[in-house]
């Protein structure tokens, strides 16, 4: 009763006027807030991209457009970049749903390390493989000269290897969380009734699955054409858009180019990105429902079960000898030439500033990127204000949006007053921020769907006001998707190199930016060293993350909320 | 609940702590780019003669210049402390750089010094030619005596140099040839050196790396490395082939704008004394001051005749030319 009073009688009491206002308007407040947000730290970079791909010293032009599409050059830039992102993505999607199955059905001793090996480069920065490539397959490389192998890595295959054993866990990933929501009964019934393993993966798990799939391949496919470092290290003479673009504006400061060959980067994953949502329209909540059941799912028939060993223990065998060989060039004097073990590289303390600023940004983009992502997640899926589907839909572009434009788009519109960010650590965090959002966006609109409202309502209906029932009852809904937020941001944004290779300034430094530049000067000793610490840091900080998770009573890698 | 509530706090805390404590208030940021470990170097010993600490990210010296020009006026440095002569100059021309006539900097053989004060060159260096020992006796070639040997058909895909589009070095490595021939016939061994080139590397110093660790035979690189990784073990050869190498200085200069002018006057004077020279010329560089070299030794290697200001004027022109020579194909 007393809420039903403090209705009528207030009105000439500001404050409790004010109250009620907040009640009611409060989702859209924070909804105006975060639209805000990702205008001026989303939007608004890409449109300075557009802009400055049109604008010439004499009003609008599309004369850069005209030599992108007039010279030859350009064009194989092109190509090369769409059969990369093309190959990458299929194959990554292949040897990712072979792990995926593997671990979630094949043999019970190699779930556990076959899980571990498909995760293994996530905590590495991604050109890790070029640098194994090189000292495995150079020109003075192990392998070469053990076996006189003549592959020369230096060019478009060099490059396809080491994206693609780079993106595997991507893919892997995004189908094994699918996989493992699903429910296992349509196929234990197919069983029953007699279905081949082979006719049951065709004609049940890939269909259940596309929503998963079709995610892996969108991510794959628009990391693989950003990420440049494989490409900048291993091209040689092979042109691609992303190191292109990286050249012009590092090198030569040529803007005007740089955005033009990003916004072509842009369309082809734009396109995805829409088809993507338009398959998944209507099909995006059918796994999720599902319960999966406890019963052991059956033993792998020998005719599926051969290709599929074979196929994911060589992507596994791969990645484990890359690091190992990674590890190795980390304690070895000079690679190929001196093999003898020494400290020198791994004492070398050039690059803590980088580490240091490394963590201190991915950690500050995480807290913030979770922050950001979980309010977004509910004023999106709560609120009802109109153009609710295009905040939507901007949140999630960050899937779609190759890293190396959000550089350039950062560098161009923070880099001036009034918005002046750079030299400085804020953008470096920022821009991380909003290129991951997606991921704990998503994460909390799923969340939120499990959640049925009429909690909520309830909660509100026995008194609490707004800010009562979010604390209490979203809030700790919620958590696991702040934190599959907190950690994705986190652990991408201490590895990535796109954008942030665009924005570090004297003494912030970041340590991904460090390695690509120690392995592209070739100095592949202090590179690796490099990598190694990163890697050993990311390993420590997850496991502190996940302690800190596990003893707050939730468990990161819980499916179903609370 | 009170869980969440513990982990929140403690999370709160740990990052506004981290968020403030930025301790580089007082700490000079520059651009550098003389090579990653010379940048150290030079940084270790102006904290040890000053005390001023120095914050720096290794860039090739095209990338700086492609950065100043980028940002300026809203300059994200105090100055810089290792480019090309092309940024120089127009550092100077545009008047980014702030004039200082540092009293450490007298005797200096006036070369190094702009007489107006804009810039000074702390030390110059060249490029040689580097290649790899074991490869070649296991090829059974000699080291080309003369530039002209490199466009033997041999050599086709084993030489590596840098990018003149992002490094100082190949900057410099192709205002020398196009001094020494000529800019037509200059243009044309450049094209003719082309077809044997596997790769333009982004910074000056990579060839040296690449070279010593036998991915190629042979790598036209810049001389500040050479020493140390031969030193290091490298089964490195390097010469100065009969027609000469060229040379570039390396410059410093305090940007206009800057809130820590003392500081970087500070590091200027540093840059002048006799101890910078000598560390320096240990390393192989020609120094404003004159000290016992280490490359070099005794023997003054021959240079192609230069004219720094002509080279840094042509600088945008021949990177155009070189674009469409050699990475734009019409097709």
């Amino acid at each position: 009763m007393a809420r039903a009073e403090s209705f009528y009688v207030p009105e000439s009491n500001l404050w409790e006027r004010l109250k009620t206002f907040i009640n009611a308007e409060l989702i859209n407040l924070f909804a105006v807030l975060l639209f805000l947000l990702l205008v001026i730290f989303l939007l608004y970079p890409i449109i300075a991209v557009l802009i400055k791909s049109v604008k010439g010293p004499q009003g609008l032009t599309i004369s850069y457009y005209l030599k992108f599409f007039t010279k030859g050059y350009y064009f194989r830039s092109l190509t090369n970049t769409l059969w990369l992102g093309f190959i990458n993505t299929v194959v990554c999607l292949v040897v990712g749903f072979c792990l995926a199955y593997l671990t979630a059905r094949g043999p019970l001793r190699l779930r556990k390390p076959l899980k571990v090996v498909s995760m293994l480069p996530l905590i590495a920065p991604p050109y890790l493989f070029a640098i194994s490539l090189i000292i495995l397959f150079g020109h003075n490389g192990i392998m070469t000269k053990a076996f006189g192998i003549k592959w020369s890595l230096y060019g478009f295959t060099g490059v396809v290897v080491a994206q693609t054993l780079a993106f595997i866990p991507l893919a892997y990933l995004m189908i094994e969380n699918t996989l493992r929501s699903l429910n296992p009964n349509l196929e234990e019934s197919a069983y029953d009734l007699g279905a081949s393993e082979v006719r049951i993966i065709r004609t049940i798990t890939i269909p259940l699955l596309a929503p998963g799939i079709l995610k892996a391949g969108l991510l794959v496919f628009v990391m693989t054409i950003a990420e440049f470092g494989n490409a900048a290290i291993l091209g040689g003479r092979t042109p691609f858009l992303a190191p292109d673009t990286y050249t012009m504006i590092i090198g030569e400061a040529d803007f005007e180019m740089g955005s033009v060959l990003s916004v072509i980067l842009i369309i082809p994953c734009i396109i995805i990105f829409f088809l993507h949502n338009y398959l998944l329209t209507g099909k995006k909540f059918t796994t999720i429902g599902g319960k999966p059941v406890a019963s052991e799912p059956r033993k792998m028939t020998p005719f599926v079960k051969i290709p599929f060993l074979l196929i994911g223990c060589f992507a596994g065998l791969a990645i484990v000898i890359s690091f190992g060989v990674v590890l190795f060039a980390s304690f070895t004097k000079i690679l190929g030439v001196n093999n003898q073990l020494v400290l020198t590289h791994v004492k070398n303390f050039d690059s803590n500033l980088a580490i240091y600023n490394s963590i201190k940004v991915s950690l500050i983009a995480a807290l913030i990127g979770a922050i950001i992502g979980t309010l977004l997640a509910y004023v999106i899926v709560r609120g009802k204000f109109f153009g609710r589907s295009f905040v939507e839909m901007v949140s999630l572009s960050g899937f779609a949006l190759p890293g190396t434009v959000i550089g350039i788009g950062y560098l161009l519109a923070f880099n001036t007053p009034p918005f002046k960010l750079t030299g400085g650590i804020m953008i470096l965090a920022l821009n991380c921020v909003f290129r991951f959002l997606a991921v704990g966006v998503e994460a909390g609109i799923s969340k939120l769907h499990q959640i049925n409202i009429e909690i909520e309502e309830a909660s509100s209906d026995l008194g609490a006001n707004f800010v009562t029932t979010f604390y209490k009852i979203v809030l700790p809904l919620m958590f696991p998707a702040f934190v599959a937020g907190f950690i994705y941001t986190f652990m991408t944004a201490i590895v990535s190199l796109s954008a942030v290779v665009f924005l570090v300034s004297p003494g912030f430094e970041l340590a991904a930016v460090k390695i690509f530049d120690a392995a592209v000067y070739g100095e592949i000793g202090v590179a690796s060293a490099t990598t190694m610490k990163l890697v050993i840091i990311v390993i420590i900080c997850m496991a502190v993350l996940n302690f800190l998770t596990k003893r707050t009573g939730f468990d990161i890698s819980q499916k179903k909320g609370v | 609940m009170k869980g969440k509530l513990v982990l929140a706090v403690l999370i709160t805390i740990f990052s506004v702590a981290f968020i403030t404590t930025d301790g580089h208030a007082q700490d000079v940021r520059v651009y550098m780019g003389l090579s990653p470990e010379n940048n150290v170097k030079v940084v270790n010993f102006v904290k040890e003669k000053t005390g001023i600490s120095i914050l720096q990210t290794f860039q090739s010296f095209g990338e700086i210049e492609a950065k100043v020009k980028s940002e300026a006026p809203n300059f994200n440095a105090d100055m810089v402390g290792g480019c090309g002569s092309p940024l120089a100059f127009m550092a100077k021309k545009n008047k980014w750089s702030a004039p200082y006539q540092s009293p450490a900097w007298r005797g200096v053989n006036p070369v190094f010094v702009d007489p107006e004060g804009y810039w000074v060159n702390i030390s110059n260096f060249s490029f040689v030619l580097v290649g790899n020992k074991d490869k070649l006796k296991e090829k059974g070639y000699a080291m080309p005596k003369s530039w002209k040997d490199l466009l033997d058909a041999k050599w086709k895909d084993q030489i590596v140099m840098p990018s003149p589009l992002s490094s100082g070095t190949a900057n410099m490595i192709r205002y020398a040839f196009l001094s020494l021939y000529g800019e037509e016939e200059g243009w044309k061994y450049l094209a003719a050196l082309d077809k044997n080139i596997h790769h333009y590397t982004r910074s000056g110093n990579a060839p040296t790396d690449l070279v010593g660790r036998g991915e190629f035979l042979l790598g036209i690189t810049s001389d500040e490395n050479v020493k140390k990784r031969i030193d290091e073990g490298f089964p490195l050869v390097w010469s100065v082939p009969e027609e000469g190498t060229g040379y570039d200085g390396t410059f410093a200069f305090i940007f206009v704008g800057t809130k820590m002018t003392d500081a970087c006057k500070k590091v200027i004077d540093a840059l002048g004394s006799q101890e910078f020279s000598d560390m320096m010329a240990g390393i192989g560089y020609m120094t404003p001051r004159p000290a016992a070299n280490a490359l070099y030794g005794k023997i003054t290697p021959k240079y192609i005749k230069l004219d720094l200001g002509w080279a840094a004027e042509n600088r945008a022109k021949w990177n155009d030319v070189w674009k469409e020579k050699f990475r734009t194909e019409f097709k």
